[in-house]
This record gives C-alpha cells, sequence and structure tokens, in this order.
C-alpha cells in the first residue's frame, strides 16, 4: 500500500535561504507523525508545500500516490489534505455555525449554489451544529467568532479542518499558546481522531508530540536530522545536543 | 427586532408607492433617479460589501449598457424589447472580460479596475463618430413593449421601482445563499478558504460577473429615465460616488447602497442649489461617515437599537 503522504527531496528556496534543504518523509496510512526542530528549522514551510500554500521549488510531494506537486491547495482539500494554521485562521466577522458551514460544502458542489438561501438547506446547518458539538462550542453557534477566546478559535479551526472530511490533517501547532485545560482538550481530541485520518503535527510542546505520536521526525535547518519512535529520539545525542539542550 | 424590521419594510414600500402621489415631478425624477443610482451602489456592494472587493471600474458595465441600448435604439430602430436585453449582455460580456481583474488583490486589483474604467470612458469620449462623443447619444425613446410606451415619469417611477425590488429580492437571495456565505468567507481570510477547497478567484470572478450584470441593468434603466446618455455616465467619478454611496448608507447591506444613493444625490442638488463648490461639501460628507459612522447609516441606527435594547433589558 502506498504511504499516505510521501514527500521526496523536496527544497524550497526564498532568495539565497533554503528554507527546506531536500527533505524525504514517508507517513504510512493511519500513522501519528510529530514534526520537530528549532526555530526556523522549516517545519512549517515544510507543510506550506506538502498542503500546497506555497508551492515546492524542487521535489516531489505524493497524496496516497498521486503526485500532486503542482496542484493548488484548494485542489489537495479536495483529494483529502486538511489542515491548521500556526497563527489562527479562522472567520472572526462570521458566526461559529457559519464557519462550520463554509468548511462542510467547501468540497463539494453546494458552495456554488446561489438561487436558494442557506436555510433552505437545514441538513447543512445540523452538520455544522455536530461540528461545533464535537469541539464542545454548540452552545456558542450563532455568536461570532471574534467573542471567542484565543483557545476557543484553536478548537474551531479543528473544526474546519475535520469538516472537510480530510484523508490527511496538518497541524500546525495546534496547542501553542494555549492554557494547560485546552491543551488538554485539543491533545484528547485528537487522540480521539479515528484511525483512517493519518495525523501530522507540529509541535513544540514535547508532551504532547511524544504523547500523540507513532514516530517523531527531527528538522534542523531545513533537513531532516533524525526520525524514529518517540523513544529512539529522544535517546538520540544528536538530537538532544539540538533540540533538548544539555542535560 | 424581526417584526420591527417588517414594519420598517412596509413602511417604507407604502412611502415608495404613494410618493408620486404626494410629490411633484421634481421630487419624483429625483427619486427615481436615487433608485437606479441605489441599483448600482447594491452592484457595487455585491463585490465592496461581500466579497471585500474595491472595483472602480462599474461605471464601465453602466455605460456601455445604456450606450448600447441607445445606439440600437436611437440609430437603428431596435425595439425596447431587444435593446434592452442587447445593452445588459453587452455590459455583461464586458464584466466576463474585466472579471479577469480578480486575480489581483488589494491595491493592484483597484488600480487595474480603475485603469479599465478610463478604456471605456477614453473609449466613448474619442470615438466620437460611433458614440456621438462630448454630445452623447440624445433622443432616447420611452421604452415600450408592443403597444404599451411607458411614457409619463409616473409611470416610469413605478417601472423603476419594480425593477428595483426585483433586484433586491433576487440580490437577498444571493447573499444568503452558500455562495453568498462564500464570498463573506473570501473576505474574512482568503487563505482560510483555500484550505477549506474553495477555489477563491473562481469564486469571486462569477460575483464579479453577477455584479457587473446588475451594473449593466442600472445603466439599461438609465437610459430610459435620462433619454440621453454622454460620457459622463462612463466617468471615474460616477465609480467612485456609487462605492461612496454604498458606504455612506451601510456597506454589506440591501437598504444601505440606497440610503446613500437619497443622501449623495438629494445633498447634491440641494446644495448645488446655493453653494458653487458642492463637491467639497460631498467630501466633508465622506469623511464624517468614515470618522463617525464607518458601517455607514445602517451600521449607526443598528448600533443605535442595539445599545436601546441593552439598555431596556439590562437589570435595574
Amino acid at each position: 500500500m502506498s504511504a499516505a503522504i510521501e514527500v521526496s527531496n523536496l527544497a524550497k528556496v526564498f532568495g539565497g535561504l533554503r528554507a527546506v534543504d531536500g527533505v524525504t518523509l514517508h507517513v504510512a496510512p493511519g500513522e501519528r507523525r510529530a514534526l520537530i526542530g528549532p526555530n526556523g528549522a522549516g517545519k512549517t514551510t515544510l507543510f506550506h508545500c506538502v498542503t500546497g500554500t506555497l508551492l515546492a521549488s524542487s521535489g516531489q510531494v505524493r497524496l496516497f500516490g498521486h503526485d500532486v506537486t503542482h496542484l493548488p491547495d484548494y485542489r489537495r482539500t479536495e483529494l483529502g489534505m486538511g489542515r491548521t494554521f500556526q497563527i489562527t485562521n479562522v472567520f472572526t466577522e462570521l458566526s461559529l455555525a457559519e464557519n462550520l458551514v463554509l468548511s462542510i460544502i467547501g468540497t463539494d458542489r453546494r458552495k456554488w449554489i446561489m438561487h436558494q438561501p442557506l436555510s433552505a438547506f437545514p441538513a447543512i446547518r445540523e452538520q455544522a451544529l455536530a461540528g461545533l458539538e464535537a469541539v464542545g462550542l454548540a452552545d456558542r453557534s450563532d455568536q461570532p467568532v471574534k467573542l471567542l477566546s484565543y483557545g476557543e478559535r484553536r478548537q474551531l479551526e479543528l473544526a474546519l479542518a475535520l469538516n472537510t472530511n480530510p484523508k490527511v490533517l496538518f497541524l500546525d501547532e495546534p496547542c501553542a499558546g494555549l492554557s494547560p485545560g485546552e491543551r488538554a482538550r485539543i491533545f484528547n481530541m485528537v487522540r480521539a481522531l479515528p484511525r483512517d485520518i493519518t495525523v501530522i503535527l507540529i509541535e513544540h510542546d514535547m508532551d504532547v508530540a511524544l504523547g500523540l505520536a507513532d514516530r517523531v521526525t527531527v528538522m534542523n535547518r531545513g533537513r531532516v536530522m533524525a526520525e524514529g519512535t518517540p523513544e529512539d529520539v529522544q535517546a538520540n545525542p544528536e538530537v538532544r545536543d539540538v533540540y533538548f539542550g544539555h542535560a | 427586532m424581526g417584526s420591527y424590521r417588517i414594519v420598517l419594510g412596509l413602511v417604507a414600500l407604502a412611502a415608495a408607492l404613494l410618493a408620486p402621489l404626494a410629490v411633484g415631478q421634481f421630487w419624483m425624477t429625483l427619486i427615481t433617479q436615487i433608485y437606479i443610482y441605489g441599483l448600482l451602489a447594491l452592484s457595487v456592494d455585491l463585490l465592496l460589501g461581500h466579497a471585500g472587493l474595491y472595483s472602480l471600474c462599474h461605471a464601465s458595465f453602466f455605460a456601455i449598457a445604456a450606450y448600447t441600448t441607445a445606439i440600437l435604439q436611437v440609430r437603428h430602430g431596435v425595439p425596447t424589447l431587444l435593446a434592452a436585453p442587447a445593452g445588459i449582455l453587452a455590459g455583461t460580456l464586458l464584466a466576463i472580460l474585466y472579471g479577469a481583474s480578480v486575480r489581483t488583490r488589494g491595491v493592484y486589483f483597484i488600480l487595474i479596475t480603475i485603469a479599465l474604467g478610463y478604456i471605456i470612458w477614453g473609449a466613448v469620449y474619442r470615438w466620437a463618430s460611433f458614440t456621438g462623443g462630448d454630445n452623447g447619444i440624445t433622443n432616447v425613446p420611452p421604452p415600450s413593449i408592443g403597444s404599451v410606451t411607458v411614457a409619463s415619469q409616473t409611470a416610469y417611477y413605478y417601472f423603476a421601482l419594480a425593477v428595483v425590488l426585483l433586484c433586491a429580492l433576487g440580490y437577498r437571495i444571493l447573499i444568503r445563499s452558500p455562495f453568498g456565505l462564500s464570498l463573506r468567507g473570501i473576505k474574512a481570510s482568503e487563505s482560510r478558504m483555500r484550505s477549506l477547497g474553495y477555489r477563491t478567484t473562481k469564486h469571486l470572478y462569477v460575483a464579479f460577473v453577477i455584479s457587473g450584470a446588475m451594473a449593466s441593468l442600472a445603466g439599461v434603466l438609465y437610459v430610459y429615465y435620462n433619454r440621453f446618455i454622454n460620457p459622463v455616465a462612463a466617468s471615474f467619478q460616477i465609480s467612485v460616488e456609487v462605492s461612496l454611496m454604498a458606504i455612506v448608507g451601510g456597506s454589506g447591506t440591501i437598504i444601505g447602497p440606497f440610503l446613500g444613493s437619497g443622501i449623495v444625490l438629494g445633498l447634491r442638488n440641494w446644495v448645488s442649489s446655493f453653494f458653487e463648490f458642492h463637491a467639497a461639501v460631498m467630501g466633508i460628507v465622506f469623511i464624517a461617515t468614515i470618522l463617525w459612522a464607518p458601517h455607514g447609516i445602517v451600521g449607526f441606527f443598528s448600533r443605535l437599537h442595539a445599545r436601546g435594547a441593552k439598555t431596556k433589558t439590562a437589570p435595574p
């Protein structure tokens, strides 16, 4: 069976900076993969190139064997990639329910309906409420997002990504900046995801990264410097040196 | 909240229907003009208030539609039933072409639409043998369908009112549809929309064409109202003024652009009767709006209303 995500020799160059410098990555279907590394290691840029927010300078990205290297981001979403952003990216001016509606209709033809109001589609509304229920925000469905706390917005963003029905979910620091309680909530939500969704996450919080991941990839200066089980990686002296600091 | 809006709507509708009985010729023509420019401002606001695009070329669609209808009707004797749809079609075709501008964003989009608008203005102004140049096309007959001619100003008032109401109803469905919500999503965060599976440029393109078609319809209404058309209709000034109408009235609402149209045209008529520099007064109105009522008249009053409701329900 082909890998859920297969990245071969991917590079992204900004002027003279090789932000991602020849990364190769195989993530098996259903796997939980954590991507760790110091600031500026190229993790988010790699995410951008894999999900299509940026196009790679060279190399290849395959989604279940399908070459998506040159496809725009919205096509990759249609093919089964879902993502959250490092900087929370939700529709602050809209209500929570409207946010969910946009994620539900985004991957099908219903987004083009213009001759009927949304109120004519109770099924979409129900699905939106169910999506909010799943992240514990159903009771605030008709409030504008700008009334939500930062942590709640992170939860909402996860709900948005999940409602595009992704086969592979990319989470860019889902727990960054959250209180311990909120962190636990996101952690449990990600852990409860069914195994037919492959999850790749960038995380600085080692407890989160190592608690969720089956395998860990360590990046430094645009390259992969180590890969293995959480135990292997923690034991790797080189990784300890650049990432965990001297003990 | 809901019932108060219905009452307000019914009062406004009754006032619109009864206005010709209560006011003279002058006011009736002015109000007809307010409807037509309001429709043009509404078309601009589909992009401005919903999709977040600041188009400054909508006078082009308005003018091309008006010129097409006028030329067909005056020079070739084409009946209204064909000339009017041909005008709308011509304006819409131009929007299909100009829609390519949605590949750009922000200030680049604004600059490109300004340039595109000047192309049309320059063409109608300079291509005098075809467009009549500065004089434009005069003696446009009143619209007639078969043996029925909408000759009187009162009849045309009701005709314009009916068309504008139908458009407003259609617009209301459009902005409440999944497509309309998608436009507001793009305005709020385009990158998020793309990662949710939206080909945002295509959505914006379709919105641009719909908006251009509406502006074209306003242009056809205008040429039969005015009975002549000249290059002023294609000018940059018109494009700017209708955007400001939408902003002054309340961008993102349906009634806002019409209120804005009423304020701008009403003020201009009133001020210009005693003050030569009426444009300066308009400038002050716009600045005051941006400073103290950035969401326009509608936003101002709905905020007052919300504040009133809050003090009423607040515990003692």
